[in-house]
């Protein structure tokens, strides 16, 4: 085989989605690890199950789609839709089998033991608490539900996606004997268990539908109930917009969200000892095939499992909640801007707070001197302060322009609304751009000063969202470095569709320019090691799968560069193989915080260079969607991010390492110390705090400080 | 702030332009945005000689932006003006009263030689050594996609500008057909193509004169200095240095170029004949150095702008060039100068005079010292009816710095300066043309005889009457006989007859 060959070879790369389905199993060993409190457990049972949600309503539909179109191009791994569909269903159903496995032989009994029971079937109640079910029933359930017969005069219901169904097969008390199907929606405005009074101090839950199934027979007085099990359907929920079409975004997705409804069903799930007769039925009414239906031994849809986490009273199987730090660049009492302008400042959620970048917002808003705010939102937390503090700044006078990408999956109706609303404040709203998702994150206040104009930029690998700012890993820069000042001006004066500017000082954008620089860089690393040089890339992102982009990789690997790569998802690069991938390392971490940051380092023959971005390095970051790369050149600050890299290729705790046979596993122990990177962060951060407290103390001082509890703002 | 935010508008052929500006006394001026939106309004123009309603209704869209944008800055002042497109079209009248009737914006059409001037300031308000370079002969060479304008500047002051053929487009357009040649062929077929316009063109108004700077601006350019040296983007570089730059272009690929320079492949194809023409007249020349400011109308109108808030103080005299140019005409056409020197020495004492009566201000000055400069160039061509010969020389002139009206009333003025006022026939600004013309008349009297007579009299105005006295002691008969022929319009325009009056020293 040539050598060019060897690269771009389909045998060397990863089905995406199979990698993907690797990263679920990876979140699922965190839910079967005993080392980690048993609701922390729960929450990430739970994730896996939402995680596999979306992975069917957004990737297996699109799969489907594929195959009904006839479209049969082979993925980068050389694999067909069909044959990666045939694969997918093999390996879900072996992921679903070890959920379940994992909550009811090693979830529920541990929960058991801490005094907690959740009852498995309605059966097991004794009376009294029988007696609690039936009246709570009576009192909450009933008046919320709406049973559906199904008979010659009826036809058969409309079943919304991802709800919670009971099926059920009656026969009419005076009839003929023939079964019908009948079936009852397990209403989502209730909580999705009951807790039942118990006693000793144990705790008994039950969940909703085994109380509906227990009362089944008040919903139909005229029949008998035959048999009756909880079933859930997934519909394809991808869609396509023809935005070139669509004269208005806004009203083409709220049709589009409607539509979502009525997608075909791609997925069945319903308890593994259905009646065979009431299978046929939906199977029938449902137009599905054997491979869509999965048969479940335990509850439907785990991720009640979250909520769970939420029960009052566990506390101490519960990780200490975490508060996000101080930044200690802020500890003062100069505001915002001039902290900025005395060097830039750096930001790594959750260990650090997320209130520096909200405050910002909020002070340009208010502040005379700002003449504008500039900034892309995409997904925005409810009730977001940011939003308020736009609409605020526009009745403040200031030109408030606010680029709100509506295309953000799942989010729409959410967008949509901030969107009005912030038009309706006096704010001039893009709604994204035809054919590109924008993902960037970049806020830019222009601000009048004493001696000029003062540009304020705060560019961030995470969205401007404060609630899940407290659980991703993301970094930041609030800088007023004047270069990027003017390159934050262009990026909004191409979002609102002018020209390029004539050339970029330090941002580097998608798609035009992104794709070529990463590809160039990779190449220039492998030039260095070839002239003998020290060559060296780490990257921490959450999926690779740009074919490109890996095949320059392993070039650059065969060339003798050391790549080690922090990947928490996705990954179709083959790691560790050699003639191919020798000097190329995969790990990915999992831990309580979502890893979300994308760093980049390049040894750049003894000049390092590190960047930021908000891009993964996947086609759709690079091709269709408008991101930003950003350089980090502050030294201290270079050398905070580099630590980032450098502790996270120490985790031994939380990290997985891609073995060259496609599989993860963790790291032997035996002999190291634990490094567990998420948790160092933490401890740093507050370290960081104590630390700058301490210097603003005077330093003789005579007075005793009593200490104070940790955690206390 | 103790500065100003100016907001400067471009309509160009290919793109409307906005520009934000802060000029801080005392700072350099500093560019704050940059917005473009690309709209070929030329194409409009060159082909139907008319702006369509599509692109009107874009072009009110967008500077409607662009208002909008200025405001948010709160720019203390805004200004647009409108190049050649607009310039050209037939419509521009009714389409730039569409725009002020939609956006607010008054956009001023400017002429070529304006635009050019605009040009030098930007450069002027880039470099504060600039008017140390010009002490040794520079030559600015701005060049378009269609034409290129080459000025010269020596000793402080511009000699001469002219405006050549020669552009970027052109060149791809012809290197495009030399595709097949090998590399030595093409490169010495591009000097052959390049040397047919500059030549004639050295020969003509270079003569032997030796150009030690060159300054480059214009679109490309703008593009082109981004590669130049790296990290010394905006810095004078040796021809040395621009020659090795040219030839690596030369020898990257298209895709090559487009990673490098970071540009739209449309521009990346033009780099290459930029370079090359550039190079071409650096050998030509046999310039030193070489400066490619990257500098833009937009930078250009707000030196303007800098200047007339007297936020920006050019060490350079602009309003010298603009004489510098006339002067430089007038010796072309063989005038007389001493008798020229001697006229503006009259003509201006006369105004400055006379200001109280005329309420004229200094631009009107300067296009009073233009047209004494070149009121006798038409004998050039025949001596017989020379007014006329002036008259259409200086129409057919680019004077630097002046707009195409004020081309005209200079124009008029000279005309009329031999020939019966004509209130009808004098043009849009007849007053002006009228008031100037009364006072050129009468300065031209006054050194009839060509010998300089009345050098250093006294002018004033006293009691009603311009009293010009002069000690002169020899015969005057010739002055006076002239004078009296003109008194009458001067009296006609002003209400103020002039006197001359002969001191004589008592023996």
């Amino acid at each position: 085989m040539a050598a060019e060959e060897i690269y771009t070879n389909p045998k060397n790369y990863v089905n995406r989605e199979l990698s993907w389905l690797e990263f679920n199993y990876r979140v699922l060993s965190e839910a079967r690890d005993k080392s980690i409190p048993l609701f922390e457990r729960l929450k990430f049972l739970s994730i896996t199950a939402s995680n596999l949600d979306e992975f069917f309503m957004v990737r297996v539909a699109s799969l489907k789609d594929m195959v009904h179109a006839k479209y049969s191009k082979p993925d980068i791994a050389g694999l067909k839709p069909e044959q990666q569909l045939e694969k997918i269903g093999e390996k879900t159903h072996d992921l679903v089998s070890l959920q379940y496995s994992t909550y009811s032989r090693s979830l529920l009994p541990a929960l058991k033991q801490q005094g907690l029971v959740i009852m498995m079937n309605h059966e097991e109640l004794n009376d009294q608490e029988g007696e609690y079910v039936d009246r709570y029933f009576q009192r909450e359930v009933y008046p919320v539900l709406t049973p559906m017969a199904v008979d010659s005069s009826r036809p058969f219901p409309l079943i919304r996606n991802k709800t919670l169904n009971i099926a059920a097969l009656v026969q009419k008390k005076d009839g003929d004997g023939e079964l019908d199907f009948a079936m009852v929606q397990v209403p989502g405005v209730l909580p999705r268990f009951v807790e039942i009074p118990g006693e000793n101090g144990e705790r008994k839950v039950i969940l909703l539908e085994e109380i509906i199934e227990r009362n089944i027979q008040s919903l139909f007085l005229n029949y008998d109930i035959v048999t009756a099990h909880p079933f859930r359907i997934m519909r394809n929920a991808d869609f396509n917009i023809d935005e070139e079409e669509a004269e208005d975004l806004l009203v083409e997705i709220q049709k589009q969200l409607k539509k979502r409804q009525w997608g075909e069903v791609i997925r069945l799930e319903i308890d593994e000892k259905v009646d065979k007769r009431l299978l046929k039925i939906l199977k029938r009414e449902l137009k599905l095939e054997n491979n869509d239906i999965f048969f479940i031994n335990g509850p439907l849809d785990l991720t009640f499992l979250m909520k769970m986490y939420g029960l009052k009273g566990f506390d101490s199987l519960k990780e200490p909640k975490y508060e996000p730090q101080r930044v200690p660049a802020l500890m003062n009492d100069d505001d915002i801007f001039t902290n900025i302008r005395k060097g830039d400042i750096f930001l790594h959620h959750p260990y650090m707070t997320f209130d520096p970048v909200v405050d910002f917002i909020q002070k340009a808003s208010k502040d005379p001197d700002v003449l504008a705010i500039k900034q892309t939102l995409y997904r925005v937390s409810g009730n977001s302060p940011i939003v308020a503090a736009l609409a605020a700044a526009a009745d403040n006078g200031k030109q408030v322009s606010v680029l709100v990408e509506l295309k953000a999956r799942f989010d729409e109706e959410n967008n949509i609304n901030w969107a009005k609303m912030l038009e309706k404040a006096g704010c001039h709203v893009i709604y994204g751009l035809v054919g590109l998702k924008t993902h960037s994150k970049i806020t830019l206040v222009v601000r009048r000063e004493e001696d000029g104009i003062r540009r304020y930029v705060h560019l961030g690998t995470g969205n401007y969202n404060d609630s899940t700012a407290k659980l991703y890993t993301d970094c930041g820069i609030m800088t007023c470095n004047p270069a990027i000042g003017e390159d934050a001006t262009a990026v909004f004066n191409m979002l609102s569709g002018y020209s390029e500017p004539l050339g970029w000082n330090k941002l580097v954008l998608a798609p035009l320019w992104l794709r070529g620089r990463l590809l160039k860089m990779i190449r220039r690393e492998k030039e260095y090691a070839e002239a003998g040089k020290p060559a060296h890339i780490i990257a921490k992102m959450n999926s690779l799968c740009d074919k490109e982009v890996i095949a320059a990789l392993y070039e650059a690997s065969c060339a003798g560069v050391k790549i080690e790569l922090i990947v928490r998802g996705i990954c179709c690069l083959k790691a560790g193989v050699p003639g191919l991938s020798e000097n190329i390392s995969v790990r990915s971490i999992v831990g309580t915080f979502l890893e979300h940051s994308r760093i980049f380092y390049f040894e750049s023959g003894g000049r390092p260079e590190l960047y930021m971005a908000s891009a993964d390095w996947m086609p759709r970051n690079l091709d269709k969607r408008v991101e930003i790369m950003f350089p980090v050149e502050d030294e201290k600050i270079k050398e905070q991010v580099l630590h980032i890299l450098q502790v996270q290729l120490e985790d031994n705790r939380k990290a997985h390492v891609l073995q060259p046979d496609g599989s993860y596993e963790k790291p032997d122990l035996r002999g190291k110390m634990k490094v567990c990177s998420q948790e160092q962060f933490c401890q740093e951060a507050e370290a960081a705090v104590r630390a700058e407290l301490a210097k603003q103390e005077p330093e003789n001082r005579r007075t005793f400080i009593p200490a104070e509890a940790q955690n206390s703002k | 702030m103790a500065g100003k935010i100016f907001a400067a508008i471009d309509i160009g052929s290919f793109e409307l332009e906005l520009g934000i500006y802060e000029i801080i006394s005392g700072k350099p001026i500093r560019k704050i945005d940059h917005i473009r939106h690309a709209i070929p309004l030329g194409v409009d123009t060159y082909r139907t000689g008319k702006i369509s309603y599509r692109r009107v209704e874009e072009m009110c869209r967008v500077l409607g932006e662009f208002v909008r944008i200025a405001e948010g800055y709160r720019a203390d002042c805004c200004r647009a003006y409108a190049t050649s497109a607009m310039r050209e079209a037939k419509n521009n009248r009714i389409v730039l009263d569409q725009i002020r009737v939609r956006t607010g914006l008054k956009v001023k059409i400017i002429s070529n030689s304006e635009q050019r001037f605009l040009t030098y300031k930007a450069i002027a308000g880039k470099d504060a050594g600039f008017n140390r370079i010009i002490q040794k002969p520079t030559a600015t060479v701005d060049i378009g996609f269609g034409g290129m304008q080459i000025s010269l500047f020596d000793k402080d002051s511009l000699v001469f500008t002219q405006n050549l053929p020669l552009g970027v487009m052109r060149l791809r357009g012809f290197l495009s057909l030399l595709q097949t040649e090998s590399r030595e062929a093409r490169s010495e077929l591009i000097k052959e193509v390049v040397d047919n316009e500059l030549l004639p063109f050295r020969k003509m108004y270079l003569k032997d004169r030796e150009i030690k700077n060159l300054i480059f601006t214009g679109g490309m350019m703008l593009y082109l200095s981004k590669g130049l040296v790296q990290g010394a983007q905006g810095e004078w570089i040796t021809g040395k240095e621009f020659q090795e730059f040219q030839q690596s272009l030369e020898n990257m690929g298209q895709s090559r170029l487009e990673d490098e320079f970071g540009v739209r492949p449309e521009y990346a194809s033009l780099l290459f004949p930029s370079a090359s023409l550039c190079n071409r007249i650096l050998e030509t020349t046999g310039a030193e150095t070489i400066w490619i400011p990257g500098v833009c109308l937009l930078d250009g109108m707000a030196a303007e702008y800098g200047e007339e808030t007297k936020l920006v103080k050019f060490k350079h005299d602009f309003s010298g060039d603009i004489i510098a140019a006339a002067r430089n005409m007038a010796k072309r056409y063989k005038c007389h100068m001493p008798h020229i020197q001697a006229l503006e020495e009259y003509a201006l004492g006369i105004f400055d005079a006379m200001k109280r009566y005329h309420g004229l201000g200094r631009r009107e000055r300067l296009l009073l010292q233009i047209a004494v400069n070149l009121h006798s160039c038409g004998k050039f061509i025949s001596v017989r009816d020379s007014n006329e010969r002036s008259y259409n020389i200086i129409m057919a002139t680019e004077i630097i710095g002046l707009s195409h009206e004020e081309r005209s009333v200079v124009a008029n003025v000279v005309r009329y300066n031999q020939q019966a006022f004509c209130y009808e026939e004098a043009g849009e600004n007849s007053m002006l043309v009228a008031k100037l013309v009364a006072i050129l008349r009468l300065a031209n009297s006054m050194d009839r005889s060509h010998k300089q007579k009345l050098a250093g009299a006294k002018i004033t105005v006293r009691d009603g009457e311009l009293v010009i006295s002069s000690s002169y002691e020899g015969d005057m008969t010739l002055e006076r006989a002239a004078f009296e022929q003109k008194l009458d319009f001067f009296e006609e325009i002003y209400g103020i007859r002039p006197v001359l009056k002969q001191k004589r020293r008592i023996r």
